[in-house]
C-alpha cells in the first residue's frame, strides 16, 4: 500500500525458518523498528511450532477440498437437461453470439487461469512465515509497458468482432414478423399487430378476420426473423431466451427491440434476467416455434370465435362465475354479459399495479400459467410435448391441454390461494404504497365447487 | 492464532450467522435469509483467507510494552459524542418524523466510523506521529469529500431557497449586492501583500454562513407565487385541441425529446396524408398497435406547409373521467414533437375505436389498435 510509509533498508530482519532463539532478538529490536516491520517478525515465532509433516497434511486436505469443489463445478457443466444453455444456439442470432463468445471465452479463460495461478502462487509462496520484507522498488518500465500493451492488443482483437456482432444484432431491416411484448410483475404479455395487408407475421387467417390478439406464450414461425418490440409496465425486466438470443432489458416508458429466430420447431425456455421483485425467479417464459403450416393452424385457433358453454353445464356455471370474479382483471375475447349482451371488458388497471392481467381467451392452448411458474399439462403430457422429436412436436403442442392432460393439482391450488403458490404482494393491509392495487393474483376465497366450475370453463378456452 | 486483520472478519461472520438465524426464525423470509447466509459464507471465506495468509498480523508485544504505563494515551475524541447524538436523534425520530430517524442513523454511522478508525489508528504503533499520519490517510479520502459535499449542498440549498423567495427584481438587487461584496473583498485581498490564511477562511466561512442563514430565512418565508403556464395537457382537458393557436403552443420545443425511443412516428405529408412508421415494418402503415395500460411515446412529424397539431381522443375506464383529448402543440412545418399516450381501454371496447387525426385536415387519420 503506497499510503503506508516505506521500510528503512537498514532495519533488522530475519530469514525464513529462523529458530526460536532468534525470537528474543526480534523482540528486543522492535523499539527501533518501523511499525510495518514489526508485523514481519511474528511468523518466526509461530513457525517453530508447526512440524513439516503436519504442514504437508494440511496442504493435502486443502488440495483435496479444492479438487472436490472444482470437480463438482466441472461435472455441473455436463448436465444434459439444460434448456437454457447459453452455448446451445438454436437460431441465427444466438449463433452469432456463440461465434463470438466461444473464442472470447477461451481467451478470457486462459488469461483468467494465468492470473489466478499467479495470485495463488503469490499467496501461498509469499505468505507471512516470518521472512523479512523484501527490498521495495518502484516499478519497472519495460514490464509495465508490456503489461499494458498486451491486454490492449487482446482487447482490440476482441473488440472488432464484438462491435460487428452488436451491430448485426441491432439490425431491424430484415424483420419478417413483429410481436409486441410487455413485462410486468411477474409475467410477459404478447400481442401480434396486423399489417395493412391483413396478415399477422405474413400469415392471413384462414377464416376469421385478422385481429390483433393478446397471449401469454410467444409462438413464432420457424426460419422467420421476428422482432420483439418490448417494454415494461412497472419495473425493469429483462427478456432472455438463451437459445435464441441474448438478454434485453425492458424499461418502463421505453421501447426496446430484440431479434429472435428459431431454426427448428420446439420450445425454447427463458426467464427474466433483471431482478424485478419478490417473484423474479418465478418470471419465466417459453417461446414456441412452429413450421409454417402449423403456425397457420395455431393462428387460426387463436382467432377462432368464442364459443359460450351451455348454461346448464358445469362450464356454464364457470362462465357466470368467471364474469363475476375473474373478468374484472382477465379478458376473454368474445365473452358477453348474459343479461345485457354487451362485451365483458376487463379493467385490470383499476385493481392491478401494473395495469394488466393475462388474457385467458386461449389459455388451454398454452403449456404454462402463472407467468410460466407452473405447467398446465401434467408431467406425462408435459414430457410428451417437450421431448417430442421436431417432426412430431407441432401435432402434440397444437392439441393443447385436454382434460386428461390437465395439471389439475397446481391449477386448483392456484385458484384456491394464488399467493400461497407464488410470492406476490396481495395482502390487503399492505397495499397502501400501491394505492390498494395488488401485484399478482390475490386470494379470491373460492370454494371447491366454484373451483370445479371455473376449471370446467377454462378447459374450454383453447 | 488469529491475525489482527481476521478478527473483525471473524466477528462479522459470527454476527452475520446470528442475524441469519434470527431473521430466518423471526420473519420466515426466505430471500433475506438466503442473502444473509451468502453474506455469512462470504465473510467466512474472507476470514479463512486472511487467517491462512496471515495478513495484517500483529506483533506480540514485549513485557514492557504490554504494561499499561507504556501505552500511548488516546487523544480526545468527539466521535462518541456524535454517535450518541445520532442514537438520540433516532429515538426522537421514532416519536416525531421518520426523516429524523434516517438522519440519526447517518450521524450515528458516521460517528461510529470515525471512532473506529481513530481507535484503530491509535493502536497501530507506539509513534503518535505515525498514528496521526495513518489516521489521516485512512479517513481523509472519506472525510474530505463528505464534508465538502455537505458544505456545498448547504450553500446550494441556501442559494436556491433565496432565489425561490425573492422576486425577479429583488433577485437582481440581492445578487448584485452579493457580487459587489465578493469583488470588494477579493480586491482588498489582492492589494494586500500578505494575508493570513485565517482571513481567507473567515471570509469564505462568513459568506457561506450568510447564504445558509439567508436560505433558512427564505425557506421560512415560503416561495413566491410562480406563474402558471398553460400546457397541451390543459388543452386536452379543456377540449381545445383545434386548429387555433394557444398560449401552450408558444412554449413547446419543436425539436424532439426521447426521439430514439418512440413506439411509432406519425407523419403528416405535404400531400396532407397521415401515415405511420413503426420499426420492424418496412413500409408506412395506415394503423398502429400500441400498448394498453402503459405510456406510449409517439412522434409527430409535420411535413405539410402549415402549422398542424396531432390529436387523439382516449377513453378512460373510470366513468368519472370519461373521454378526453390528447394533442401536441401546433408543430411548425418541418418540425417534430413527442406525444405520450396512455390507454385504459382496448380499442374494441370503444365506439369507433381510437384514431389519430389532424384538426383542419379532413381525412388525415391513422387507426390506433389497442389490444
Amino acid at each position: 500500500m503506497s499510503s503506508i510509509p516505506s521500510t528503512p533498508s537498514d532495519a533488522p530482519n530475519h530469514r525464513d525458518g529462523d529458530t526460536g532463539t532468534d525470537a528474543g532478538r526480534v523482540n528486543h529490536d522492535r523499539t527501533s523498528m518501523h511499525p510495518n516491520q514489526r508485523f514481519a517478525s511474528v511468523g518466526s515465532v509461530r513457525s517453530t511450532t508447526v512440524s513439516p509433516s503436519s504442514r504437508w497434511n494440511r496442504r493435502r486436505r486443502v488440495a483435496l477440498v479444492t479438487g472436490v469443489l472444482a470437480g463438482a463445478g466441472l461435472l455441473g457443466g455436463c448436465a444434459r437437461n439444460a434448456p437454457q444453455d447459453i452455448f446451445d444456439a438454436r437460431g441465427t442470432n444466438s449463433g452469432m453470439i456463440n461465434n463470438l463468445q466461444i473464442p472470447v471465452f477461451i481467451v478470457a479463460g486462459v488469461v483468467g487461469v494465468i492470473v489466478m495461478a499467479i495470485i495463488a502462487f503469490a499467496v501461498v509462496r509469499y505468505r507471512d512465515k516470518g521472512q523479512p520484507i523484501p527490498e521495495q522498488t518502484h516499478g519497472k518500465a519495460s514490464l509495465e509497458v508490456i503489461l499494458t500493451l498486451l491486454p490492449a492488443i487482446i482487447l482490440v482483437f476482441i473488440a472488432v468482432p464484438t462491435v460487428s456482432t452488436v451491430f448485426a444484432l441491432a439490425n431491424t431491416d430484415d424483420t419478417e414478423c413483429v410481436v409486441n411484448t410487455a413485462g410486468q410483475q411477474w409475467w410477459w404479455e404478447y400481442d401480434y399487430p396486423v399489417s395493412d395487408d391483413g396478415t399477422i407475421c405474413g400469415y392471413a387467417p384462414s377464416e376469421a378476420e385478422a385481429l390483433p390478439f393478446v397471449t401469454s406464450q410467444l409462438v413464432i414461425p420457424t426460419d422467420t426473423n421476428v422482432l420483439i418490440r418490448g417494454t415494461s409496465r412497472d419495473v425493469i425486466h429483462s427478456y432472455w431466451v438463451p437459445r435464441l438470443n441474448g438478454k434485453r432489458d425492458m424499461v418502463p416508458g421505453r421501447v426496446h427491440y430484440l431479434r429472435i429466430q428459431a431454426d427448428e420447431p420446439g420450445i425454447y425456455a427463458g426467464q427474466c434476467a433483471e431482478f424485478c421483485g419478490l417473484s423474479h425467479a418465478n418470471m419465466r417464459m417459453e417461446v414456441v416455434a412452429l413450421d409454417p403450416p402449423d403456425y397457420q393452424a395455431w393462428l387460426d385457433g387463436q382467432l377462432a370465435p368464442y364459443e359460450a358453454p351451455a348454461a346448464d353445464t358445469l362450464a356454464g356455471q364457470g362462465e357466470t362465475l368467471f364474469i363475476q370474479q375473474c373478468a374484472r382483471c382477465h379478458q376473454v375475447d368474445g365473452l358477453t354479459d348474459p343479461i345485457t349482451g354487451d362485451p365483458v371488458i376487463s379493467a385490470p388497471e383499476q385493481f392491478v399495479y401494473s395495469g394488466a392481467a393475462p388474457n385467458l381467451t386461449n389459455l388451454m392452448s398454452r403449456l404454462t400459467f402463472a407467468g410460466g411458474t407452473y405447467n398446465l399439462a401434467n408431467n406425462a403430457c408435459w414430457a410428451d410435448v417437450w421431448e417430442a422429436p421436431s417432426s412430431e412436436f407441432a401435432s402434440r403442442y397444437l392439441e393443447g391441454i385436454t382434460p386428461d392432460c390437465l395439471n389439475e393439482i397446481d391449477l386448483r391450488g392456484w385458484l384456491r390461494n394464488a399467493p400461497e403458490m407464488k410470492p406476490m404482494y396481495t395482502e390487503p393491509d399492505e397495499l397502501e404504497p400501491t394505492d390498494g392495487k395488488v401485484r399478482g393474483m390475490p386470494n379470491l376465497g373460492l370454494n371447491e365447487d366454484q373451483i370445479d366450475a371455473l376449471i370446467a370453463y377454462l378447459l374450454e378456452r383453447k | 492464532m488469529f491475525p489482527t486483520g481476521s478478527k473483525l472478519l471473524i466477528g462479522a461472520t459470527v454476527l452475520a450467522a446470528v442475524v441469519t438465524v434470527v431473521y430466518g426464525v423471526a420473519t420466515e423470509g426466505a430471500l433475506g435469509t438466503i442473502g444473509m447466509a451468502f453474506a455469512t459464507v462470504a465473510l467466512a471465506l474472507l476470514s479463512g483467507i486472511v487467517i491462512y495468509a496471515r495478513d495484517a498480523n500483529a506483533a506480540p508485544g514485549t513485557a514492557e510494552e504490554d504494561l499499561a504505563a507504556a501505552q500511548v494515551a488516546p487523544t480526545m475524541s468527539p466521535w462518541p459524542l456524535l454517535s450518541a447524538v445520532g442514537v438520540t436523534m433516532m429515538a426522537v425520530g421514532l416519536v416525531t418524523y421518520p426523516v429524523v430517524v434516517i438522519v440519526g442513523v447517518v450521524v450515528m454511522l458516521a460517528g461510529a466510523l470515525e471512532w473506529l478508525v481513530q481507535s484503530w489508528s491509535e493502536r497501530s504503533s507506539s509513534s503518535t506521529e505515525y498514528n496521526a499520519e495513518i489516521h489521516a490517510r485512512m479517513i481523509g479520502p472519506l472525510e474530505v469529500p463528505v464534508v465538502a459535499a455537505i458544505t456545498a449542498g448547504a450553500v446550494v440549498y441556501g442559494f436556491s431557497r433565496v432565489m425561490l423567495t425573492v422576486s425577479k427584481t429583488g433577485s437582481i438587487v440581492a445578487f448584485g449586492i452579493a457580487a459587489s461584496i465578493v469583488v470588494a473583498v477579493a480586491t482588498y485581498f489582492a492589494q494586500r501583500q500578505r494575508v493570513p490564511s485565517r482571513s481567507y477562511i473567515a471570509a469564505i466561512a462568513a459568506g457561506a454562513a450568510l447564504l445558509v442563514v439567508g436560505g433558512a430565512v427564505s425557506a421560512l418565508n415560503g416561495e413566491r407565487d410562480l406563474k402558471v403556464i398553460e400546457t397541451t395537457a390543459d388543452l386536452g382537458f379543456q377540449g381545445r385541441c383545434g386548429v387555433e393557436a394557444t398560449g401552450a403552443d408558444k412554449l413547446y420545443s419543436q425539436t424532439v425529446g426521447a426521439k430514439s425511443n418512440q413506439a411509432a412516428t406519425v407523419t403528416l405529408g405535404d400531400d396532407e396524408v397521415l401515415r405511420v412508421d413503426v420499426p420492424g415494418f418496412n413500409d408506412s402503415e395506415s394503423r398502429v398497435t400500441l400498448h394498453r395500460a402503459n405510456p406510449n411515446n409517439v412522434l409527430f412529424r409535420n411535413e405539410s406547409d402549415e402549422e398542424r397539431r396531432l390529436k387523439i381522443v382516449v377513453e378512460s375506464s373510470d366513468p368519472d373521467n370519461g373521454s378526453r383529448e390528447v394533442c401536441t402543440a401546433l408543430v411548425e412545418p418541418g418540425a417534430v414533437q413527442l406525444m405520450t399516450l396512455y390507454f385504459d381501454k382496448p380499442s374494441f371496447a370503444v365506439d369507433g375505436g381510437y384514431q389519430f387525426e389532424v384538426p383542419g385536415v379532413d381525412g388525415a387519420t391513422v387507426e390506433v389498435v389497442v389490444p
